[in-house]
């Protein structure tokens, strides 16, 4: 699913979800900003998503079921922005929110299978792609429009090639 | 790759515009020349005042030299398009069947052509406007219902596919690979409970 050569994949990679220590581990200290100290069990920290993956899957000693750290559910996906985007999935600031979100989105759903938030971004993609394909088609439409700027790096790739596509077309049909 | 990334998924209008080249029409030559075999096709030997089919770049090469006329395909009138287009707006739900290059063709003779046509070429000009304008707004509204599975196109031709791609492939494709990330773990829990069995239903909403 990921792109070795693809920088948005290396960026949603690099988005910090919020983590909590199972152990205490000896000279991690400088994750916290204290070079040199340990980082003690139950502190809570940002780690990249890279990162805390690998540290949640792994288990700590074999068949405890434990494992280093604890991923919560990060910012863009708690109950309030989920119940956002269930209202008015067209109004969301998806960019301000995480400029790759629907990258982000994947990962976490492909880590911890959630039927429940596939569902809601799915419908929320239909809807805002509906909405782009309209500016998209109407070249008057986006200009000083918020919605436009609201949009995550996906969905600007989808607007550029949308609208690049009914320029040829339209340009063809004039000459 | 050198191609520009936007060449390299889709074709341009005029690339479409190039492959309704070389579809036959019937011309009425005004003067006697033989046959010519090309790399692709055939040019039958051509006799004065003789119905023969060619191909649209020939012919349009020899209207340009005033050397024959062209014979308008049957759909290519007012009163067919009209009805075209009262069918669009008796079915809301699909498309009327029109040729898969009737935008790019209609052009062409519209443009190279239009003393061989049968109507007035302002007359055929807005009723082909009209019929562009209701299709896309149709395929606009029929894009509500996109899902990562499948997608109907029945009656689009080929320059209105082709208008839709860039814009239904990326979604499509995405909401793909959202729908795949919790079928990927219900395989998985799967696999582990039932020792590899493998007879999941990942295909139930087609």
């Amino acid at each position: 699913m990921s792109n070795y050569y693809d920088l948005d994949d290396i960026l949603a990679d690099g988005e910090k979800v919020p983590c909590r220590f199972n152990m205490t581990v000896p000279g991690l200290g400088y994750l916290e900003g204290n070079p040199g100290k340990q980082i003690n069990k139950d502190s809570k920290l940002e780690l990249p998503f890279w990162l805390a993956k690998v540290l949640a899957v792994c288990d700590l000693q074999e068949e405890s079921g434990n494992s280093f750290i604890d991923i919560a559910s990060p910012e863009a996906i708690n109950l309030k922005v989920l119940n956002a985007i269930k209202t008015s999935s067209k109004s969301v600031d998806l960019h301000k929110l995480l400029p790759n979100y629907y990258k982000l989105i994947e990962r976490w759903c492909s880590m911890y299978s959630d039927p429940e938030i596939t569902t809601i971004v799915m419908q929320m993609l239909k809807e805002r792609s509906f909405e782009i394909n309209n500016y998209a088609s109407n070249p008057n439409m986006g200009v000083n429009n918020d919605f436009i700027y609201s949009l995550d790096e996906y969905e600007k790739k989808l607007y550029k090639l949308t609208t690049e596509s009914n320029k040829q077309m339209r340009s063809w049909l004039r000459d | 790759m050198v191609l520009p990334a936007q060449l390299q998924n889709n074709l341009t209008p005029s690339e479409v515009n190039f492959l309704a080249e070389n579809e036959l029409v019937t011309i009425l030559p005004r003067y006697t020349m033989q046959k010519m075999q090309l790399i692709g096709t055939k040019v039958p030997a051509l006799r004065a005042m003789r119905r023969e089919s060619v191909p649209l770049w020939v012919a349009l090469i020899l209207k340009s030299q005033d050397k024959c006329s062209i014979i308008p395909p049957k759909w290519l009138n007012v009163a067919y398009l009209k009805d075209k287009y009262d069918e669009e707006v008796r079915k809301p739900n699909q498309f009327s069947a029109l040729p898969w290059n009737w935008l790019e063709i209609s052009k062409m003779l519209l443009a190279r052509a239009s003393d061989d046509l049968s109507d007035p070429s302002h007359l055929l000009r807005s009723v082909l406007q009209d019929l562009r304008e209701i299709r896309l707004v149709k395929s606009r509204k029929g894009l509500k219902e996109l899902n990562e599975s499948n997608i109907v196109l029945n009656g689009l031709s080929l320059l209105e596919i082709n208008e839709l791609r860039p814009f239904v492939l990326t979604v499509m494709n995405k909401l793909r690979q959202l729908h795949d990330t919790s079928n990927a773990q219900d395989i998985a829990d799967q696999d582990e409970y039932e020792d590899g069995g493998y007879d999941d239903d990942d295909d139930d909403d087609i």
